[in-house]
């Protein structure tokens, strides 16, 4: 027995495979999914997203978003998603510096706007931590 | 016969019509690839997310969000989505053949200029017009999308559907009707979108209608379900604008072709008029010399 993963992002289909084991980090803390897992429906948090497959291990960080579990199918929806070696440290730094700039206006600002900054900067912080953990 | 003159101006006009419709095609190409681009992109999320919220129309109870509530349908709400422009062959009037077919009472919400004239025109009820970017940024559209579900709560509008030209490639764009609200509605669709785009129904999912929410069901419906609406109608803007920019590149190149198919007549008939001129004159000038000797 083994799940199918799919990570999709609006802007492409990041990840599409089928998998051993799969960590989604969800606004209530990590959920660890085995295949015959039952249909779920959750809220994707910023964070890490580690896949298993044989005695591979493949971390992503994800934005914000959702994951569907149903017939060992995980379909994971979020709005940003890169695997840990696509990383660039020093560009995430920048694009975080410019959002939190950006929201130091927080007035002028449309709500929408500061709700994707805000999106940006988190996250950046969790593509970081997916970088540095990992030396 | 025509004078030679009349044929050279008109093949001056022709050749500047074909200088023009040319332009417009180059254009119309480059905007068409970076549109198409974005359009088949964003597709695979739309896929997954429609496809999500049609196995969770399922599996719970309708009292759990007013998106799942089926209600009456007194007034059908839909969006049009058209181009600004015109110059896009059959674009635009196929969108409004399909448009004029809906004759139980609806409000019109119009993305694109086009779109807008047509339903002031037929004196439909528009309650908004919007403008969108070439480029779609999802702020714009998702202006749109707020403004639609609010109608719906507030029960103005009892459906929320959206048509618009779907891009298939650059040669066919297919009028559709897409239903986003209330959800349920929203699997028989999805069915045909999914062999469109080559991928085979999913195989039907087994039966049990637990389902586990995390946090808890209210909470990640009152997330998911509104950003389904907004990413829903991004991606069919943007499939919107691939198709408007490759009806437009199509229809310019075939501009572009007659004019050159009509310079060619023109220059032949041109030259034959030249050569008439020619022999005539020859002809007189001997006629002369011989009446004179």
């Amino acid at each position: 027995m083994s799940l199918t993963l799919e990570i999709v992002t609006p802007e492409a289909r990041v990840y599409s495979d089928t998998i051993d084991t799969v960590v989604v980090p969800t606004t209530d803390g990590e959920v660890g999914i085995l295949p015959g897992h039952i249909p779920l429906l959750a809220q994707v948090d910023h964070g890490e997203l580690r896949v298993t497959k044989g005695s591979e291990t493949l971390i992503l960080a994800v934005g914000g978003g959702f994951v569907q579990v149903a017939d060992d199918k995980v379909a994971v929806l979020a709005e940003n998603a890169i695997t840990q070696e696509k990383i660039d440290e020093r560009a995430v730094e920048d694009a975080m510096k410019r959002a939190e700039d950006a929201l130091r206006g927080k007035d002028s600002l449309e709500p929408a706007e500061i709700e994707r900054l805000e999106g940006l900067v988190r996250f950046s912080v969790a593509q970081l931590d997916v970088k540095r953990r990992r030396r | 016969m025509a004078s030679t003159r009349d044929i050279r101006r008109r093949i001056k006009s022709v050749k500047n019509t074909r200088q023009i419709t040319k332009a417009m095609e180059l254009v119309a190409a480059s905007k068409m690839k970076k549109a198409q681009q974005a359009a088949l992109a964003g597709r695979p999320y739309a896929q997954l997310m429609a496809e999500m919220l049609a196995a969770l129309a399922d599996r719970v109870e309708e009292s759990f969000h007013p998106f799942l509530v089926k209600r009456e349908v007194r007034t059908r709400g839909i969006i049009l989505v058209t181009s600004d422009k015109g110059l896009c062959g059959p674009l635009n009037a196929n969108l409004f053949k399909l448009a004029a077919d809906i004759k139980t009472p609806a409000k019109f919400v119009a993305i694109g200029r086009k779109g807008a004239q047509f339903l002031v025109r037929t004196k439909r009820d528009l309650l908004a017009d919007f403008q969108v970017h070439d480029r779609v940024p999802f702020n714009e559209v998702r202006l749109v999308a707020e403004f639609m579900m609010k109608q719906y709560l507030e029960g103005v509008v009892d459906t929320v559907e959206i048509i618009w030209p779907r891009f298939k490639n650059t040669l066919i764009q297919v009028p559709t009707v897409l239903p986003l609200l209330p959800l349920a509605s929203v699997k028989a669709v999805l069915a045909e979108l999914r062999a469109d785009a080559g991928h085979p129904a999913p195989a039907t999912r087994s039966s049990d209608s637990q389902m586990l929410f995390e946090p808890d069901a209210p909470t990640v419906l009152e997330a998911l379900l509104p950003r389904f609406i907004n990413r829903e109608v991004h991606q069919q803007v943007l499939d919107a604008k691939a198709s408007e920019h490759s009806a437009r590149m199509v229809a310019m190149k075939t501009a572009k072709d007659n004019a050159t198919k009509l310079l060619g007549d023109l220059t032949l008939e041109y030259n034959k008029a030249r050569q008439a001129a020619i022999t005539q004159e020859i002809l007189e000038i001997s006629a002369a010399a011989f009446s004179a000797a």
